[in-house]
């Protein structure tokens, strides 16, 4: 397989937990992101705690399984075996509620020290509706996403803004990782090595090929 | 194979006989065990209506020494309340073989049920517990169980802390033989020489049918010459046997380095050759014989390539292909499975002494030692017998005794009914010694031997490595499977054949090992299991509530319930996991589970507001719902389950849904484990 470049005959397959607490709406974030784009088929009878999105992105097909975890304190020490082997992350907050915000930079703290710089964070400020009861600063929210190597973004589920273009954003940050690392692997000598990590390469098989829709179509 | 070893059986009852004539001292009780010890046999070796002949001898034995007893001397048997219950439990099992009688001849096998055959004899295998009897329960599924060993549901017991339980497996060599017994099963085929012993014994017949017949005084006078022309037809027919084996053995050979050959010109690509490499030239050498010998396959890959998209073809073969022991790759299959068996082995079967408190039973020393007796040699075996009757007598209704004592309110007559088979499981280990003509095997054994001592000293530290050691010999195993078969069946190397094919050999190859496999997680994740454990027995009552469900995701009033608890399917469904041995089923299983709360929690979410849309519940809510469904399922051992599951789920589900799912039980389990430390401050957190 040759590395990075080239047709789109192949599928990537991506991780990404969505870290955040209990009430910052992680939940209605997720389904509305579903809700939009599919119909029911591709929503798992799991519904709104794990699920499967496939994508098509400038021509490269893309399997993107988005896994809820609990924001509950007392599940916190359980995250590790729910981000493990991620490649994104999507750590929200309520820009009403200061507090989740600082739940979010733990969790930065968290994911860099576990996972390093391999995996691509994004941090969303949810509830964008409520702006009047804002209490976390946009100034700090962008500034502290920047200084950590993360991107910032703003969203509200209920009117269903924003939510698109993190996850496109985000879909597009992996591919470049991967393809990054791919490359890296090309110019080594082996690549059988058999490392857990959750990116696949498939090749396709030919009638499948075809049906590549325009950018972030649902296949 | 092993089980109706005829001379041995011979020289079991003579033994049996001239002791109870020479032996004065032997008890009463020892003579009947010894002939219920044949019927088990006879009964191991499908010999049902010889089965039930001696069992009903130790019947008349046992009533008719009673009755003397009773009769004359009165109270010089002591046992008698032992004798009557032994004579109880052999007319059972003479009832079970008289319906084993009727139902001959055997239904075929499956594989993937290797041990029907044997079945009985290993009804045996049986949960014994230094101190303690564990009943066979759902939720431990021991290798070989039988079929009187169904599991009986809601009869559960759960391990009691410390009691350093061991669950007792076959030795390796048995493990082995019953792989043998099968694919000797499907070898009707004879050689020369067998054909000519064959016929030669029918001309001898004759010649003692015609000499009997004889008037006797003519007798006289032809036997010379009739002895002779015998001789000389028995010596013919052995000639030509033997010319025409070597023929064909030539012609064996020189077929075999043909495909040797082919072999080595199929993989000639690679310059140096490996072991590995060098391993799969034979092997692959073996596949191509296979198939000049069978057609089946040829027929399968023409059918395969004439429809390629058929799937149901690709199964097809599949099953075909495990249906058949003797082709290499089930051949390579089982002989990897007897390895880590044989790894297993030393480890599961001894007791780690985790509690202190609780000494050594004599059960486990003395078992050990007849076992190693055992395998010396035959002479010392039968020395080893005499005495055994003594100490399996002992330790069996002691056994019987102290269960009774523990478990006072379970039915009595299951636990006299497990210390039979308790001592049944004995007596059967005793009679196994290792199959002298086989190298390989002597070789494990007194590998074996040399590892006893050292396993009793394994600490949790060497006990871990050992796991891993395993599990990465199994990954191995799989692998070297799966390319030997794609080997086999160009045709099968596609996506998704290939996931099929790799299910299907998963299958067949944890099936018979789970037990053994899971025996070993369970010892190094003991702690963790214990903990659960303390944490079900707080928590037996717990609302969902009081894990930290959400209100409206469960019914306040009971009514509703229909007289059961919440989330009732889920953990009817998350029981079901155990009883399956393929960590692919257990897999399925769990996700069900999850599926089912989701269900539930939708219709319990209906109740509270009736205008409520579809409710999907994300994480927050679906975990503390798992534990919930966790504490109820009441399975410690789902803690090691998991933990193997999570060794051998494959790469591909890792993220999937399946993967998912298994991190969430995962992480229940653990949240269940810290439970009962107060760990998780289970109230003063908010919840949403």
């Amino acid at each position: 397989m040759a590395a990075g470049g080239g047709a789109g005959n192949k599928t990537y397959s991506f991780k990404v937990v969505l870290l955040g607490e209990g009430c910052v709406g992680k939940t209605s974030l997720v389904l509305r992101y579903c809700e939009n784009k599919f119909n029911d088929k591709h929503i798992t009878t799991l519904q709104a705690s794990f699920l499967t999105k496939k994508l098509n992105i400038t021509g490269k097909r893309v399997n993107l399984a988005i896994w809820d975890t609990a924001g509950q304190e007392r599940f916190h020490a359980l995250g590790p075996i729910y981000y493990r082997d991620s490649n994104g992350a999507i750590l929200v907050y309520d820009i009403t509620d200061e507090d989740s915000f600082q739940k979010v930079k733990n969790w930065v703290k968290e994911l860099r020290k576990m996972l390093g710089n391999e995996i691509c964070l994004c941090i969303v400020g949810n509830k964008v509706d409520l702006e009047k009861e804002r209490h976390v600063s946009v100034e700090e929210a962008e500034g502290y996403a920047e200084s950590v190597g993360a991107k910032h973004y703003h969203t509200s589920a209920k009117l269903n803004k924003g939510i698109e273009e993190l996850f496109l954003d985000l879909c597009k940050r992996m591919m470049e990782t991967a393809q990054a690392e791919e490359r890296a692997k090309g110019n080594g000598a082996s690549q059988s090595t058999t490392s857990r990590r959750g990116v696949q390469i498939v090749d396709d098989d030919p009638q499948a090929a075809t049906a590549a829709g325009g950018c972030c179509s649902s296949a | 194979m092993q089980n109706l070893h005829p001379e041995r059986l011979v020289t079991t009852i003579t033994t049996t006989t001239t002791m109870a004539a020479a032996g004065a001292d032997m008890k009463p009780l020892q003579h009947a065990m010894k002939i219920a010890k044949v019927a088990i046999q006879l009964d191991a070796g499908n010999r049902h209506k010889e089965a039930y002949c001696e069992y009903l001898r130790s019947i008349n034995f046992i009533t008719h020494s009673l009755l003397e007893d009773a009769v004359s001397r009165q109270g010089e048997i002591v046992e008698v309340e032992k004798m009557l219950r032994l004579a109880e439990q052999c007319l059972e099992r003479a009832k079970s073989s008289f319906i084993g009688r009727r139902d001959e001849p055997a239904t075929p096998i499956s594989y993937t049920t290797p041990i029907n055959l044997a079945a009985l004899s290993l009804t045996t295998a049986l949960a014994v517990s230094p101190g303690k009897i564990v009943s066979p329960q759902p939720q431990e599924p021991v290798i070989y169980s039988g079929p009187k060993h169904n599991p009986r549901p809601g009869q559960r017991k759960v391990l009691s802390e410390g009691g350093g339980e061991v669950i007792t497996f076959l030795p390796p060599e048995i493990f082995q033989s019953f792989q043998i017994v099968e694919s000797q099963d499907t070898r009707k085929e004879l050689t020369p020489i067998e054909e000519a012993s064959r016929l030669n014994q029918k001309l001898k017949e004759n010649y003692e049918a015609r000499l009997a017949r004889l008037p006797p005084a003519q007798a006289r006078t032809q036997k010379t010459s009739l002895t002779l022309s015998l001789q000389r037809q028995m010596m013919e027919n052995l000639i030509i046997a033997k010319a025409r084996q070597d023929a064909l053995q030539r012609k064996m050979e020189e077929r075999r380095l043909r495909l040797q050959e082919e072999a080595n010109r199929r993989f000639a690509a690679s310059g140096t050759i490996t072991a590995e490499e060098q391993e799969q030239r034979v092997l692959y050498t073996n596949v191509l014989e296979y198939e000049q010998d069978h057609d089946w396959p040829k027929l399968w890959k023409a059918n395969i390539k004439k429809n390629p998209d058929d799937p149901t073809l690709v199964s097809g073969l599949v099953s075909c292909l495990l249906s058949c022991p003797d082709h290499p790759v089930m051949m390579l299959l089982k002989r990897l499975q007897y390895r880590v068996y044989n790894r297993l082995y030393p480890i599961v079967s001894k007791s780690l002494p985790t509690s202190p408190a609780l000494p050594m039973k004599p059960s486990h020393s003395a078992q050990s030692l007849l076992m190693s007796d055992s395998h010396q040699n035959v002479s010392k075996s039968e020395v080893g017998h005499s005495m055994s009757s003594d100490a399996s007598l002992n330790i069996s209704f002691s056994h019987d005794h102290i269960a009774n004592e523990e478990d006072s309110d379970g039915p009595h007559t299951l636990d006299r009914e497990n210390s039979f088979e308790d001592l049944e499981q004995f007596l059967t280990q005793l009679d196994w010694a290792p199959s002298h003509g086989d190298p390989d095997v002597t070789f494990e054994q007194s590998q074996l031997d040399q590892e006893e001592p050292l396993v009793q000293d394994l600490e949790m530290r060497d006990l871990k490595e050992h796991l891993k050691a395993i599990v990465k010999d199994i990954h191995i195993a799989i692998d070297q499977l799966l390319s030997l078969c794609l080997l086999s069946f160009e045709c099968l190397n596609t996506a998704s054949s290939k996931d099929l094919c790799v299910a299907s050999i998963e299958e067949a190859f944890f099936t018979p090992l789970w037990s053994s496999l899971l025996a070993l997680f369970r010892k190094v994740h003991r702690e963790r299991e214990l903990s659960f454990e303390s944490s079900m027995r707080l928590y037996r009552d717990a609302s969902p509530g009081d894990v930290g469900v959400a209100s409206k995701l469960y019914p306040q009033d009971p009514v509703m319930l229909h007289g059961s608890y919440p989330y009732d399917s889920a953990v009817q469904e998350l029981r079901l996991l155990c009883k399956d041995c393929c960590p692919q089923r257990k897999l399925e299983c769990i996700v069900r589970t999850l599926r089912l709360i989701c269900a539930c929690a939708e219709d319990y979410s209906c109740l509270h507001e009736a205008e409520s849309k579809t409710a999907a519940i994300g994480a927050d809510d679906l975990l503390p719902i798992l534990s919930y469904v966790a504490l109820h399922c009441e399975l410690p051992q789902l803690v090691s389950e998991c933990a193997a599951l999570e060794e051998f789920i494959h790469e591909g589900y890792l993220i999937g849904e399946e993967g998912y799912c298994l991190t969430s039980m995962q992480s229940a389990l653990q949240y269940v484990e810290s439970l009962h430390t107060g760990g998780f401050q289970l109230h003063n957190t908010k919840f949403t």
